[in-house]
């Protein structure tokens, strides 16, 4: 028999050869003394999104328009001096039109298609910029999707890491954002989806924060609409 | 503790053989030192109070947390009873996305299938993220001596393994893997890695990690994570970090290989909403961990990144001898560190002490069970059984109930001395009836009376002196366990 038969027959034989059945389910612990806490239904999910992200230390700002979203981008690229911005190549930024003002700013704009060595460019970039397929309003989370044109490193290398996201997206809760991807097989699912919830951070020296572990320890959420 | 001895120096000696591979024998004289370790009493103090202060908070706030969890138990339980169906499904399901699928026997197939893995690709650097079950098979050391001719650099990547590793030193605790060092040490270790002296401050220590450590993401071949779920419908593979090291891990190297133990999968990608929400809360005391990502296979057509070639090396490793036993529910272990942090044994030890990958209540559970009984026959007994790690586990493990039917175990199998056999027969009867239990340490309070002596128990008479002759026996507290952590400690 090939080994990887052999090894699922074995462990069919003892699930089923077994006699024990596990029968302590979790009971008294958990069950609540007091009144159980309502969920209560997010009034203002794009207020929440950015108070949650705040309390992680990222930046969160609401926008009317595409025109003080690139706003946003400039600022903030010039702020931290950028010599380098890597972006998403997908039509939300298309749309956001940043790249020439971004130049004439003195900040050099490469685009996520077509390059030899991408460690190259997300490594050095001072700044990457992204859109997000969804946003959570409990947990202050981006829904990031990789995929052509969506590099994962653009999010994770630059120090400085600023999303563009439609206020449309906004989702309320974990599992309604897990949910846009259950319920299939893996076809259909991107080759990687990242929750990422605020800065990188660690705190594996006596407990204090470390801020921009090995990802981005400067993060700005900027919801258009 | 007044009684504590002054705060030895560290031990520097390399403890990198204590994994599941090596011996773990030698609880009771790891602990008595750990115990005098004034330092060390004062980490994990530090740690574990900090981590049950955030779990209790984040999870008050969470009305369905009950729910979740009698979900997750459920969870687990339909998954183990059809696992050999779900391997399968997954396997499937990661082939079918162009991935690789090794099953593994043992620790050896993994190292096997890793170092062949390296030498066919020529690679001079691995990086890893912190993976508990690569840690149990011992596989830096391996690779590392049974590949010597290829002169591998395998480089952790979370900043407390690496530092672990830098120091010749093993994680001690689940999630906080160096909490049992300070920041001299931690300077110490670091510096000696700079070639120059670094300011004993988190920034600069932080800073120093991030720089060195990005090289290494940058020009690794390979990138090794474990899995915290496996999800049989898709071939998903989810790993939770904050540092983002597993995302780096996943999305630099040409190569990805997972090492994940066949008790992590969840059967739909739905059940992922159940256990990353467990998971962060009870772990870190999070909503939801700063990098939860998932991958289903390789990089696809046009991507840019991502790794080219993904390896899934599904490990049984002793696992599967749990199935359909009365220990098949250590399988349900999320491995969040939850019953360490409350563990009255542990929190006074500390992680080292168990002398295996795995510390605490589920240490004590697993590692005598995926080892064998005679190897680590003292673990079931590092437990006061007073339950909190049972209650403190989002899966719902009756954790103090397997430590005490591994108890039963040694009796029958006779490893057990005559006063544990004559003990825990009385006891095991009185602990599953909590009236019982609630008369009875009542009643020892009063019985102690004539044998209290110094803030300690004296020897206890007759065949019950076994007992004491290995234990400083304290005197039962004013209020029970169980009633301080009603009052929340």
């Amino acid at each position: 028999m090939p080994a990887r038969a052999e090894f699922l027959a074995s462990i069919r034989h003892r699930t089923q050869a077994g006699r024990y059945k596990p029968t302590n389910a979790p009971d008294v612990a958990w069950t609540r003394e007091g009144e159980t806490p309502e969920s209560e239904p997010i009034e203002d999910p794009p207020a929440r999104f950015i108070e949650e992200l705040e309390a992680l230390g990222g930046h969160g700002k609401r926008v009317e328009s595409q025109q003080q979203a690139r706003e946003y981008v400039l600022e903030l690229a010039t702020d931290r001096d950028a010599k380098l911005l890597v972006r998403w190549d997908v039509d939300e930024l298309e749309a956001l039109d940043v790249d020439a003002p971004l130049g004439e700013a003195g900040v050099e704009v490469v685009v996520w298609r077509d390059l030899t060595d991408f460690r190259e460019v997300a490594g050095k970039a001072d700044i990457g910029l992204s859109t997000a397929a969804w946003a959570i309003a409990e947990t202050g989370t981006l829904v990031l999707e990789g995929g052509p044109g969506m590099g994962r490193t653009v999010t994770l290398l630059p120090p400085t890491y600023v999303a563009v996201v439609p206020v449309d997206r906004i989702l309320q809760t974990v599992p309604e954002a897990i949910g846009k991807y259950a319920g299939g097989e893996g076809g259909g699912l991107p080759a990687n989806v990242c929750f990422h919830t605020g800065p990188s951070r660690s705190g594996d020296i006596e407990m204090s924060l470390f801020v921009g572990m090995h990802g981005p320890g400067d993060v700005h959420v900027i919801l258009v609409g | 503790m007044e009684t504590r001895k002054p705060a030895r120096k560290r031990e520097t000696e390399d403890r990198r053989q204590e994994g599941l591979t090596s011996g773990v024998e030698g609880f009771n004289d790891r602990a008595r030192r750990a115990i005098a370790d004034e330092q060390l009493h004062d980490s994990v103090e530090l740690f574990t109070h900090k981590s049950v202060a955030g779990r209790n908070a984040v999870l008050d706030a969470l009305p369905e947390a009950p729910e979740l969890r009698e979900r997750a138990y459920r969870i687990k339980q339909e998954t183990m009873a059809n696992l050999d169906r779900y391997l399968e499904q997954m396997a499937g399901a990661v082939e079918a996305r162009g991935g690789n699928v090794f099953f593994a026997t043992d620790g050896e197939d993994v190292v096997r299938y890793i170092g062949d893995l390296a030498r066919n690709r020529d690679a001079k650097v691995i990086t890893k993220s912190k993976s508990m079950a690569t840690e149990e098979i011992e596989l830096n050391r391996r690779l590392e001596e049974d590949y010597a001719d290829l002169d591998l650099e395998i480089v952790e990547t979370d900043l407390g393994e690496w530092i672990a590793q830098l120091a010749g030193d093993t994680p001690s605790h689940i999630v906080g893997p160096i909490l049992h060092m300070n920041r001299e040490r931690i300077t110490e270790v670091l510096s000696r890695t700079a070639g120059e002296e670094l300011p004993p401050d988190v920034e600069a220590l932080g800073s120093f990690a991030r720089k060195r450590l990005r090289e290494k993401f940058l020009t690794a071949d390979i990138g090794i994570t474990g899995a915290n779920f496996g999800v049989a419908e898709t071939g998903t593979v989810a790993t939770v970090t904050n540092e983002g090291n597993a995302r780096l891990v996943t999305s630099v190297p040409p190569v990805h290989v997972v090492v994940m133990g066949i008790e992590k999968l969840v059967p739909r990608f739905e059940d992922l909403s159940v256990f990353v929400r467990l998971l962060a809360r009870s772990g870190t005391g999070q909503k939801l961990t700063v990098y939860t990502n998932f991958i289903t296979g390789p990089r696809q057509t046009g991507e840019l990144d991502g790794a080219e070639e993904f390896h899934l090396i599904l490990m049984d490793n002793g696992r599967s001898k749990l199935l359909g036993t009365e220990f098949e529910e250590a399988l349900y272990c999320i491995r969040c560190g939850a019953c360490l942090n409350v563990c009255p044994v542990y929190r006074q030890t500390g992680g080292h002490a168990y002398g295996s990958t795995y510390s605490g209540p589920i240490g004590a559970v697993i590692t005598p069970l995926l080892k064998g009984n005679d190897e680590a026959k003292d673990l079931p007994h590092a437990s006061s059984l007073c339950g909190a790690c049972w209650e403190a586990c989002p899966v719902g493990i009756p954790l103090h109930d397997l430590l005490l039917k591994l108890r039963n175990q040694q009796v029958e199998e006779g490893l057990a001395g005559k006063a544990q056999e004559i003990a825990f027969k009385g006891f095991e009867s009185t602990m599953k009836r909590p009236v019982l239990y609630n008369i009875s340490s009542k009643a020892g309070r009063l019985a102690q009376e004539p044998l209290k002596k110094n803030g300690s128990v004296r020897p206890l008479p007759g065949p019950l002196s076994a007992w004491t002759d290995s234990r400083e026996m304290p005197p039962l507290a004013g209020k029970s366990f169980r009633q301080l952590w009603k009052e929340g400690i």
